[in-house]
C-alpha cells in the first residue's frame, strides 16, 4: 500500500464511524447497580451516561462504548477487584470518579484497567486512592488525558503505581496529575509514546520511570518532590524536553537517573533543587543540551563507564558540586557550559573563556570517599584546596574539561 | 558600670574605626550584590567574607582599641569601682559597637537584596562569631602587656580557627577513616565558633547536597529545635567563657 492512500483510508474509516455513530442510542444510568446490564444490552458504538454512584464491584466495557460521567458519577468497586475493566477497541472513559480497587500483593488491581485492545481513551476521570489507578497492558493508540489519579496521603506504602504501562505503543499521556502514588507513571516494555504535560509529585519512589521503553519522548512535566525522583532504565531513543525535575531530596534521590541508556536527547530542561541533577550511569552517546542545573547538592554524576555522552550549553549554577566522577577514565564531553564557578578570562571576547574550567572539585571526591567529610564544605581551607587542584589536577581526572566554557548564561535560559 | 559603658560607648562612636568597619562592609556587601546577578551566589561569597573578616576584625580591634585607651582604663580603675565591672562595660561597649556596624554593614543591603533565611542565619552567626571574638581579643588584650606580641596572638588565634582547625580535622578524617568517626566528627567540627556557624549556615544553603548520605545526621544535630538551642549555646559558651576570663584577668592583673 502506498502512502498515498493512506490519508483517504483514514476518510473513510472515519466516515464510517461517523455513519455507524448516526444510528447510535444514548442511555442515562443513574443506579447504584444493573450497568453491567445495560452495558450487556447496548450496541457498540453507543454511549452511556452515568450518574451518582455505581457499586456493583466490577464494570467490564468489552465492546466499543462512551462512557460519560455527569458531575458527581462515581464508580465503587467496594474494594472486590479491578474497578473498571476495559477489554474492547476505541473505548471512551470520560468524566468519571473511580474508587475501591482491591490492595493486594498477589494481583495488580487497578482503577481502569485496559487490556489487549486499540484506542482506549480516558479523559479526564479522577482516581480515587485506587491500587493501581490506570493500568494498560498490552493496549496500543490509547490517550489518557487530564485525569487527577491520587494516592492515599495518609498511608501511601500501599500503593501501587499511578499509571501503569506494561507492552503498549503508541500512547500519549497528556496533562494528568499523580501524586502520592508508588511510581507516578510506570513504562515498562512501551515503545513510540508521547508522556507530555504531566505533573507528579510526592511519589514514594519515581515521579516517572522507564524500563525496557524505546523511542518514547517526555516533554513540559513536572516532577517535584517525589522519593527518587525520575529513573529512565534500560532503554533507547528517549527523548526528554523541557521538563522541570524539583525538589527530589534524599539519601538516593535524584532528579532523572539515567541507567544503561543508549541515544537519548536531553534539552531545555531544569534541574532544580536535587539532591543529585542527573546521575549518569553506563549512557551512550546521550545528548545533554541547553539544560538549567540549579541549586543541586550535585548537579551531575557521571559515571566513568558513560561513553559519547555530550554536556553543551548547559547552565550550572548555585549547586554544591557542579560535577563528579568515580574513575580517571572520562569518555565523555563538556563542551561550551556555563559554570557559575569559572573564574577564567576572554581576551578574544567571543563569549568563551580562554582557560579551560575543570567543573570536578577534589573536595567532591573526598565528599564522595567520606561523606561525613561534607562538614568542611565551602570553608576557607576547602577552597584553598579546590583552587590549587584546579591549576595543577593531580587527584581529579584532567580530562574533564570544558575548554571554551561560555563567559555568560546560554540564550534561552530564562526560557520558563 | 552602665556609665562606664555609656561613655565608652560614645567615645566608639566618635572613633572612626566602628564607622568605617560598617561602611567597609557595607561596601563589599554591596559590591557583591551590585556585581553578581544571581543572589544565591552572592549570599555565598558573602558568608565566606563574613566568617572570615568578622572574627579577624573584631580580635584586632577589640586588642588595639584596648591598648589604646589603656590609660584611661588604669584612670577607671583608680575609682572606687569594682574592676569586673569595668571589664564587663567595656566588653559590652565594643562588641555592641561592633556588632551594629556589622548589622549596619551587611545587614541593610541583605534586607534590601535577599531577605530570608540565609540572610537571617549570616546575620546571627555573624553577631555571635563578633560577640565571641570580641571576648577572645579583650581576653588576650589583658593578658598581655605589649600590644604587637598581643595583635600577633590574635592573628595566630584567627588562623588556627580559620584554617588550621580545618585542616586538623580533614587530617584526622583521612587517618581514621576507616574506623567509625562519623559520629565524632561533627561534634568535633561544632567546638570551632567559626566552624559552626558555617554548618549553620550551610544547612541552608546545601541542604539539597546534605540530604544526600549524611543529611540525616545533620538534621538532628542542626536542624532540630534541641540542636539549634545546642549550637546557640555553644556559641554563647564561646563569647561568656573568654570574657568572664579576661574580667577575671584583669581583676588580678597588676596594673
Amino acid at each position: 500500500m502506498s502512502m498515498a492512500t493512506m490519508p483517504r483510508l483514514w476518510t473513510m474509516a472515519l466516515a464510517l464511524g461517523l455513519l455507524a455513530d448516526a444510528s447510535a442510542k444514548t442511555w442515562r444510568h443513574a443506579a447504584p447497580s444493573g450497568l453491567n446490564a445495560l452495558i450487556a444490552r447496548a450496541q457498540p458504538g453507543d454511549t452511556i451516561r452515568i450518574a451518582g454512584t455505581v457499586a456493583e464491584g466490577t464494570i467490564t466495557l468489552n465492546k466499543r462504548l462512551v462512557v460519560l460521567g455527569e458531575a458527581n458519577a462515581v464508580v465503587d468497586g467496594g474494594g472486590r477487584g479491578d474497578v473498571i475493566i476495559v477489554s474492547a477497541d476505541s473505548v471512551t472513559v470520560k468524566g468519571l470518579t473511580v474508587r475501591g480497587a482491591r490492595h493486594g500483593n498477589l494481583e495488580d488491581m487497578a482503577g481502569i484497567k485496559v487490556s489487549d485492545c486499540r484506542g482506549a481513551r480516558l479523559i479526564g476521570n479522577t482516581l480515587d486512592r485506587c491500587f493501581f489507578a490506570i493500568y494498560l497492558n498490552n493496549a496500543h493508540g490509547a490517550l489518557l488525558e487530564g485525569n487527577h489519579v491520587n494516592g492515599d496521603e495518609a498511608d501511601p506504602d500501599r500503593m501501587a503505581n499511578g499509571i501503569h504501562l506494561w507492552k503498549c505503543d503508541g500512547i500519549t499521556i497528556r496533562g494528568n496529575r499523580v501524586h502520592h502514588h508508588r511510581d507516578g507513571i510506570y513504562l515498562e516494555f512501551v515503545t513510540d509514546s508521547r508522556i507530555e504535560g504531566n505533573h507528579t509529585w510526592k511519589n514514594q519512589r519515581y515521579g516517572l520511570h522507564f524500563m525496557f521503553s524505546h523511542r518514547d519522548a517526555y516533554e513540559r512535566n513536572r516532577f517535584e518532590d517525589n522519593g527518587a525522583g525520575v529513573a529512565v532504565m534500560f532503554s533507547k531513543e528517549i527523548t526528554m524536553l523541557r521538563n522541570e525535575f524539583r525538589k527530589n531530596l534524599g539519601g538516593s534521590a535524584y532528579g532523572l537517573l539515567l541507567k544503561e541508556i543508549n541515544d537519548a536527547r536531553i534539552e531545555r530542561n531544569i534541574f532544580a533543587d536535587n539532591t543529585v541533577g542527573i546521575l549518569v550511569d553506563g549512557c551512550n552517546r546521550a545528548q545533554v543540551q541547553d539544560n538549567e542545573f540549579r541549586g543541586n547538592g550535585w548537579a551531575v554524576k557521571l559515571f566513568a563507564n558513560s561513553t559519547a555522552t555530550v554536556f553543551e550549553r548547559n547552565l550550572f549554577a548555585g549547586n554544591t558540586f557542579d560535577m563528579t566522577t568515580n574513575g580517571d577514565l572520562v569518555l565523555s564531553e563538556l563542551r561550551g557550559n556555563y559554570w557559575d564557578r569559572y573564574n577564567g578570562y576572554d581576551l578574544d571576547r567571543d563569549g568563551r573563556g580562554d582557560v579551560p574550567h575543570r567543573p570536578l572539585s577534589i573536595f567532591a571526591l573526598v565528599a564522595e570517599r567520606m561523606p561525613f567529610a561534607m562538614v568542611l564544605s565551602r570553608s576557607l581551607m576547602v577552597n584553598l584546596l579546590d583552587q590549587s587542584e584546579r591549576i595543577v589536577p593531580t587527584l581529579t581526572p584532567a580530562a574533564l574539561e570544558d575548554k571554551q566554557p561560555l563567559m555568560k548564561p546560554p540564550h534561552g535560559s530564562d526560557r520558563h | 558600670m552602665w556609665k562606664v559603658c555609656k561613655y565608652t560607648l560614645i567615645d566608639l562612636a566618635r572613633n572612626r574605626f566602628a564607622l568605617g568597619y560598617a561602611l567597609l562592609l557595607l561596601v563589599i556587601t554591596v559590591g557583591l550584590f551590585m556585581l553578581e546577578p544571581d543572589n544565591t551566589k552572592a549570599l555565598i561569597t558573602l558568608t565566606q567574607v563574613v566568617l572570615a573578616l568578622t572574627p579577624l576584625l573584631a580580635l584586632v580591634f577589640t586588642i588595639i582599641w584596648y591598648f589604646n585607651q589603656y590609660e584611661f582604663t588604669v584612670l577607671l580603675a583608680v575609682q572606687p569601682l569594682p574592676r569586673a565591672a569595668i571589664t564587663r562595660a567595656q566588653y559590652i561597649a565594643v562588641s555592641t559597637a561592633l556588632v551594629l556596624s556589622f548589622l549596619l554593614g551587611v545587614g541593610l543591603p541583605l534586607m534590601a537584596w535577599a531577605p530570608g533565611p540565609v540572610a537571617f542565619t549570616l546575620l546571627l552567626t555573624g553577631s555571635a562569631l563578633t560577640l565571641v571574638f570580641c571576648a577572645l581579643g579583650l581576653w588576650i588584650a589583658v593578658r598581655q602587656r605589649d600590644r604587637a606580641r598581643a595583635v600577633g596572638i590574635g592573628l595566630a588565634t584567627w588562623v588556627t580557627m580559620m584554617l588550621l582547625y580545618d585542616t586538623l580535622l580533614l587530617w584526622i578524617m583521612f587517618t581514621f577513616s576507616d574506623r567509625p568517626i562519623e559520629p565524632l566528627i561533627i561534634p568535633l567540627a561544632a567546638l570551632n565558633p567559626i566552624d559552626l556557624s558555617r554548618i549553620l549556615i550551610m544547612l541552608r544553603i546545601d541542604l539539597a547536597a546534605l540530604l544526600g548520605y549524611t543529611g540525616a545526621v545533620y538534621q538532628q544535630f542542626f536542624g532540630s529545635g534541641g540542636g539549634m538551642l545546642a549550637s546557640a549555646a555553644a556559641l554563647l559558651l564561646w563569647a561568656l567563657v573568654p570574657a568572664a576570663l579576661a574580667t577575671r584577668a584583669f581583676a588580678r592583673k597588676d596594673l
